[in-house]
């Protein structure tokens, strides 16, 4: 054995199908990028096994499914008032919570379940940087199954109107409340999920607790309620419920005030509308809880990952 | 410019001193970290990457000061971790790409390397399957794949050859020969066995109980723990008599002795008293593989630092 501990030649090129590489290395940037989209693939499970794609296409078909039906209702009856934005939301809550809570785990829980997360890390990659790809990642794939219907909805309603150039000048409006409500939702949904996702060793118990926090809500919400004697402090426990708080900032978002009659018995929006107007609050109340929910999931998200190692 | 240099490196855990005021300073080469389990090899690699912060001192690798610039750091590092680090619903091919553009390679650039390294690496065939249906050799293989795909200055290995069998630490090891000879990246290898170490390494570092034991070129080592091991279907107690009466320093190990190897003479006096005794000799190699025989038996017996295996 000799010894050739002398520094080598950097930068020679071996005939061994070895070359050194000299070309331009982006920088964090291009990381962050690189990261989000792998994760947003992984959100649908793209390039990964069949089985990983089943969940998300189902979401994806359950989630476009409202949107469908009320653009072929609108063509058939020719009624386009039939298409309503404000329901859109709540009706596809159920789905989008299942979407969090079987798609968010892959994204955040799989890098540290497998140990990828020590491999980023001693990459040039930071935690906040990590956290911020996952966050773009995943805000982006809601973003995805809930924006997509609502544009549908969009321009169905323009398409099977009577005219569609007068339908399209007085409904564009809608577009912003469109785009800055799917976006709020989508973060909510996110940021619920990659939080909870953060805090679970394993993929299995990140999507437990997801759906726990969609299911025993509601629960707490309502040993509050028994427990509380105050009616009128009472009324306060629906925000609680994830699903009501979702129909009541649908309900902010596109100015809503109707009474529960009015509502369609569709995907329980009913039973939801009556809830509301039994509890009686002002529709900002739930768009309040919306961002705090928000506010705290990324605070969660900041304490666990905080330090260099997690 | 060196390698690596480190400057009094301490790092303390509540009750356990992972690291003692460890001062090194290392050449690019085919580096051999060795130290038992718990010794603070891990450690030491966690404080190069700037993952982890010493208590106290200083560490530059390659001219820049991983506590300060450790992003600039890891840019020059691959690293690849002694515990499992790869997606299982991936295939190689993706994972190795997708963790070349995470080290600011172009998209086009990331998947020609990934084939390359992945070629390199004698994974050819196997690319396109997912990570999770791979033996554990093939995973260590692409382990190495991800650590070299974006053209490092500088490998970590920590503990390459980990539960592999021994055809399977074979490959890995000429696998990492060959990476550090031919190619001339300059890599750091931790391993607890010392024979490895002596294998693919040109320098050795020896740490125990976070303390620098020893640091220096393999081949002088080795000059002075040249053994022949021979052992014998016979009690060796007789044999090893007659060897020590003519000078020679005999030790017993457990099916034959260690006779310490001065000149060529020594091979004259085993001949020569193996004829006489008609002694009956099963084996008889010139053994290297004894640079613990510098270092006093590792200790198993304390404590590792949480969080620093």
């Amino acid at each position: 054995m000799t010894d050739t501990t002398a520094p080598r030649a950097a930068g020679t090129i071996y005939d061994l199908g070895y070359q050194h590489y000299e070309g331009p290395r982006y920088g964090r940037w291009h990381v962050i990028r690189t990261l989000a989209a792998f994760s947003f693939r992984a959100a649908f499970g793209r390039g990964r096994g069949g089985k990983a794609q089943v969940i998300p296409y189902i979401v994806m078909a359950l989630v476009f499914l409202p949107a469908i039906v009320q653009i072929g209702i609108a063509s058939a009856t020719g009624q386009t008032s039939m298409i309503n934005y404000a329901s859109y939301l709540p009706s596809v809550t159920f789905f989008l919570a299942l979407f969090a809570a079987a798609q968010a785990p892959e994204v955040i829980v799989a890098d540290r379940q497998y140990g990828v997360l020590s491999l980023y890390l001693s990459r040039s990659l930071s935690t906040v940087d990590y956290v911020a790809a996952k966050l773009i990642a995943f805000v982006g794939a809601m973003l995805a199954i809930t924006l997509g219907p609502q544009i549908l909805l969009f321009f169905g309603k323009i398409i099977v109107s009577a005219d569609p150039w007068a339908m399209f000048t007085s409904t564009y409006k809608d577009l912003w409340p469109i785009l800055g409500g799917t976006f709020v939702a989508s973060c909510y949904m996110a940021f619920v999920g990659l939080a909870l996702g953060s805090l679970a060793a394993r993929r299995a118990y990140a999507s437990a607790s997801v759906i726990a926090f969609f299911v025993f809500m509601p629960a707490i919400g309502g040993i509050a309620n028994s427990i509380i004697q105050n009616p009128d402090d009472r009324r306060y426990t629906i925000l609680a419920q994830p699903f009501m708080v979702m129909t009541g900032f649908a309900n902010w978002l596109w100015d809503v005030h109707t009474s529960p009659r009015q509502v369609p018995n569709q995907f329980g929006a009913r039973g939801a509308a009556r809830a509301l107007s039994r509890a009686g609050l002002p529709n900002e109340y739930y768009l309040y809880v919306v961002l705090g929910t928000c506010v705290v999931a990324l605070l969660i998200l900041a304490l666990r990952y905080r330090k260099t190692e997690v | 410019m060196p390698l690596l240099s480190a400057a009094a490196v301490t790092k303390r855990y509540p009750g356990v001193t992972a690291l003692d005021s460890l001062t090194l300073e290392l050449n690019p080469g085919v580096i051999g970290l060795v130290g038992a389990n718990g010794a603070g090899k891990s450690t030491f690699i966690r404080i190069l990457l700037g993952l982890l912060a010493p208590t106290s001192g200083t560490v530059e690798v390659l001219g820049i000061n991983a506590l300060t610039h450790p992003l600039e750091v890891r840019k020059l590092i691959g690293y690849l971790p002694e515990h499992d680090c790869l997606p299982i619903d991936v295939s190689a091919a993706d994972f190795v790409t997708h963790m070349g553009r995470m080290s600011g390679l172009p998209a086009s650039t990331a998947r020609e390397r990934a084939a390359e390294t992945l070629r390199h690496v004698g994974l050819h065939e196997e690319r396109y399957r997912l990570i999770g249906s791979y033996s554990t050799g093939m995973k260590q293989r692409v382990k190495l794949a991800q650590a070299l795909t974006h053209d490092p200055k500088l490998l970590l290995l920590d503990e390459p050859t980990n539960g592999l069998d021994p055809e399977g630490r074979e490959e890995m090891l000429g696998l990492v020969e060959r990476t550090g000879r031919e190619f001339g990246i300059a890599i750091i290898i931790t391993s607890h066995l010392l024979g490895e170490i002596e294998r693919v390494c040109d320098y050795l570092v020896a740490i125990e109980l976070g303390k620098l034991q020893h640091a220096g070129a393999l081949s002088k080592l080795t000059e002075r723990t040249a053994f022949v091991r021979i052992e014998l279907d016979d009690d060796a107690a007789a044999f090893a008599d007659r060897l020590r009466a003519a000078g020679l320093d005999v030790q017993s190990i457990e099916n034959g002795l260690l006779v310490a190897l001065t000149d060529d003479r020594t091979y004259d006096i085993i001949r020569d008293t193996a004829a006489d005794l008609d002694a009956p000799i099963a084996r008889m190699e010139l053994d290297r593989h004894h640079v613990g025989e510098l270092f006093r038996p590792p200790a198993s017996d304390f404590r590792q630092p949480a969080g620093a295996a």
